[in-house]
């Protein structure tokens, strides 16, 4: 998916590591290609610079962090219509994930909606066609959302 | 000196470069002294000039990014000047208007005057690091500055109280789109 998004355009990868994008983030590590921020907001700041510098950018993490990241969203992204893909791991999409996870993860959906940041839910089968759609939406101007329910407990 | 008056002395020694600037009465301040398409006023998501400069500067090596901070915006967002020195790009020069309160919301402090962000900066990788509050101080250190390449933070000491500067009057999407254009 990282080669993928790459080939498509996507020149910057900036976030917070997550649990569920794991592969995603080490193989984009190795090609020097992402930036590792201590916050969510940074990495959305940072992309919104590189935006402003006409390079396409996609930031990546949890939905804990996306649920930090609201206001940013809403005062930076969506407000100076910047378009940025955001790539987000859905922890408490299994109901016996972790505690700490319950509640953002109950409330991810609706979080998104309320916010009005248009959405593709990601798994190994769709992910290709849903990338295009990011980058489709990207090029028309729009930021939007892809997630990735976390499937597996360890 | 007020914020103001600080703002034009640094306008007039870096001239047509672009700067990001703080939300709050830092942007409203440098839209009344000098508006430019290559100024990002940012009104909203306090805390992030440093990140946004951060994302321009490495994007474009060939030329020097400003920052317009202030001490409550960069209190806000220490883990951005980690970031920043852990890349510690050439062109970035980070100026801080230090007035050791959130003027914009009241006047509340902010601690600055306890802590010291010369020291935060230098810790995490700033390779040159000024503190001065007159205006001779800031002519000297912009002028030299000019021939120095690498990390620049530059704590700007000013005095509290302040007039209101006029809000900015052009829309977020103008603001984003003139600066894209222009840069």
């Amino acid at each position: 998916m990282f080669d993928f998004l790459f080939r498509k355009g996507i020149e910057n990868f900036v976030g917070v590591p997550d649990s569920t994008l794991k592969q995603f983030i080490s193989h984009g590590l190795k090609s020097k290609k992402i930036i590792i921020t201590t916050r969510e907001e940074e990495a959305i700041g940072i992309s919104a610079g590189m935006i402003l510098a006409k390079s396409p950018t996609l930031v990546f993490m949890q939905n804990a962090g996306f649920a930090n990241s609201l206001s940013t969203i809403t005062s930076l992204i969506q407000l100076y219509k910047f378009p940025l893909i955001f790539l987000i791991g859905w922890r408490g999409f299994k109901k016996n994930d972790a505690p700490e996870h319950k509640k953002i993860g109950q409330i991810q959906p609706k979080l998104l909606k309320d916010i009005g940041l248009q959405t593709r839910i990601i798994n190994k089968n769709n992910w290709k066609k849903f990338s295009s759609w990011a980058i489709n939406k990207m090029k028309n101007g729009d930021s939007c959302a892809l997630v990735i329910p976390r499937e597996f407990i360890d | 000196m007020i914020r103001k008056k600080a703002i034009e002395i640094c306008i007039g020694e870096i001239g047509n470069s672009p700067i990001v600037a703080a939300n709050g009465f830092i942007s409203r301040d440098l839209f009344n002294v000098k508006d430019k398409k290559t100024n990002f006023y940012m009104i909203g998501s306090m805390g992030l000039a440093s990140s946004i400069g951060l994302g321009i500067a490495l994007k474009k090596p060939r030329k020097k990014i400003f920052i317009f901070d202030g001490d409550g915006n960069i209190l806000m967002n220490l883990g951005s000047l980690a970031t920043i020195g852990k890349i510690s790009p050439n062109n970035l020069i980070h100026l801080v208007f230090d007035n050791s309160i959130h003027e914009s919301t009241g006047g509340q402090p902010t601690g600055s005057d306890v802590i010291s962000i010369e020291k935060i900066a230098r810790a995490c990788n700033y390779k040159h690091v000024f503190k001065v509050s007159t205006k001779n101080g800031i002519v000297k250190i912009l002028d030299k500055i000019k021939k120095y390449s690498g990390l620049t933070l530059i704590l700007i000491k000013i005095e509290k109280g302040n007039s209101i500067g006029n809000r900015i009057s052009k829309t977020p999407k103008n603001i984003k789109d003139g600066f894209i254009k222009n840069l």
